[in-house]
């Protein structure tokens, strides 16, 4: 018991959460320069920061309890919209603690009330001071970019239990990452692609491929993780920091990175058959970097321990000279470019005129 | 009976010269401007599409700043008409009206706020004890 009410103590004793939080920022600075105005024609010539904030609080307050016993008035008369009545009311409950003129009469009206009369007294008699600021409506109501249903946008829901009239799916590069993205494309590629799709996907090729080139430099030095040059297991590697954006197992395939040699081979395979265009260049790449390292992989099945150096001997001595081929299965690309590392203007330049060709 | 028409012609009366009151607001622009009140209107739940109603809000949100600082610009006055009593000479120097916690409190407290401000700050409970007390 008493640990909690020391906890809502110390809650209450930092800013409330309705008038102090970061949210309102922009409503308290306006409150604190329209206080120091209001002290200023009063006849103050500074003040205290923390007497300004002080006050600048108590008059964000004063209009929030004056709207709340208004919207309480108006909800009790059964009504949703406040009007001046209820106004009126608020103000008297406010002003009890001080007392107003015609306070204590039983038979008082509201529209003769002492209140009202003071206020049309201090309109009469206070200076005309404009705000300092042009302040504009806040708090700015983002408008909600509506989605189009497929019926609308003209296109075909992806399946038949999906109804045309619902929106459409996001773009998945707004949600998907990487690989998953290229699986996206590879499985619907779709007609147009604006400027900026197209510097995004070479990015996202080239990046893939730094990563492979960086993970079979890692892998090079473990056993039976040549496993990871499949497909999937490229994806699940992409991922290694957070594995729930890892692409799924398929059948068969296990998530330790220990299996036979033949399996990404043929895996590789079957993806560059099914998958056309830009997933290609990096699935023919698996295959031929699996034929460069053919030799590493016999060395690693027939030795153990000692294989370790001589595997890293054969690798330091085959990455300057691997050359990925593209272009197996069906595509036709026109041109089959080489990847050597050490000519990067003219990989652009190739990614750039393979992805014309898509289009 | 009698006091009938008169009540009626006295709430004519009051009627009017509360709407001429409201007409006369659209013209009237508060320092508390209108977007701040409406903004915590509706965070109170209050609604009305009447704009003269926020301006009223507005209106009297100033009066109420007005008396608070009036006071405490009186408690401040009285405090250096003190202090001038004691020494002539600092009477140039205290011209300025400043807006302090100490004056503002003490207005506020006749309004049903009460302020407390703190006098100091310390890192610990031990600050400012002499150094033979503080090692034990």
């Amino acid at each position: 018991m008493n640990n909690g009410c020391l906890e809502k103590r110390k809650k209450e004793g930092s800013k409330s959460s309705k008038f102090g939080s970061k949210s309102d920022d922009f409503a308290v600075a306006i409150a604190k320069v329209a206080a120091a105005q209001v002290c200023e024609s009063v006849g103050f010539q500074g003040f205290h920061l923390s007497a300004l904030e002080t006050l600048s609080d108590i008059t964000v307050r004063y209009i929030f309890s004056i709207g709340k016993s208004a919207n309480f008035c108006a909800n009790f008369a059964g009504r949703v919209e406040a009007n001046l009545f209820d106004i009126i009311h608020g103000l008297e409950e406010l002003g009890s603690g001080l007392g107003f003129a015609g306070a204590s009469d039983v038979d008082r009206c509201v529209v003769n009330s002492g209140i009202v009369r003071d206020i049309i007294h201090f309109v009469g008699d206070a200076d005309f001071i404009p705000f300092a600021y042009d302040v504009p409506r806040f708090p700015v109501v983002k408008e909600l970019k509506e989605i189009g249903s497929f019926q609308e946008k003209g296109e075909d829901p992806p399946g038949e239990h999906i109804p045309s009239w619902l929106p459409t799916f996001p773009v998945p590069e707004t949600y998907a990452t990487r690989s998953s993205v290229e699986n996206e494309m590879m499985s619907v590629p779709t007609g147009k692609k604006t400027e900026s799709e197209l510097a995004s996907i070479e990015r996202k090729m080239e990046r893939s491929l730094l990563n492979l080139q960086l993970r079979f430099a890692k892998n090079g030095n473990e056993d039976g993780s040549l496993h990871g040059v499949g497909y999937s297991g490229r994806a699940r590697e992409d991922f290694e920091g957070n594995p729930y954006l890892a692409a799924p197992l398929h059948s068969g395939e296990k998530e330790v990175e220990v299996s036979p040699v033949v399996f990404p081979a043929k895996l590789s395979n079957e993806a560059s058959l099914r998958n056309p265009v830009p997933g290609n260049v990096i699935v023919g790449n698996h295959v031929s970097v699996l034929e460069t390292f053919a030799s590493a992989i016999d060395a690693l099945k027939s030795g153990l321990c000692d294989s370790d150096n001589g595997t890293k001997k054969l690798l330091s001595t085959q990455r300057p000279t691997l050359r990925f081929k593209i272009g197996i299965g069906k595509k036709s690309f026109g041109t089959e470019p080489d990847f050597n590392s050490q000519k990067d203007d003219n990989e652009k330049d190739d990614k750039k005129r393979r992805v014309e060709t898509i289009l | 009976m009698n006091h009938n028409p008169q009540s009626s012609d006295g709430k004519h009366d009051d009627d009017s010269a509360l709407s001429d009151f409201l007409a006369s607001l659209m013209d009237y622009t508060p320092t508390i401007p209108d977007e701040l009140v409406e903004h915590y209107l509706s965070k109170s739940g209050f609604q009305s599409p009447d704009v003269r109603l926020i301006k009223l809000v507005a209106v009297a949100t100033q009066k109420f700043v007005a008396e608070v600082a009036s006071d405490a610009l009186m408690h401040c006055k009285a405090r250096q008409a003190a202090v001038v009593k004691d020494k002539r000479d600092k009477q140039q120097k205290d011209k300025r009206l400043i807006l302090t916690m100490d004056d503002l409190s003490k207005s506020l407290r006749e309004y049903g706020v009460n302020v407390k401000h703190q006098e100091y700050f310390a890192d610990s409970p031990s600050t400012g004890i002499d150094p033979a007390s503080r090692e034990e």
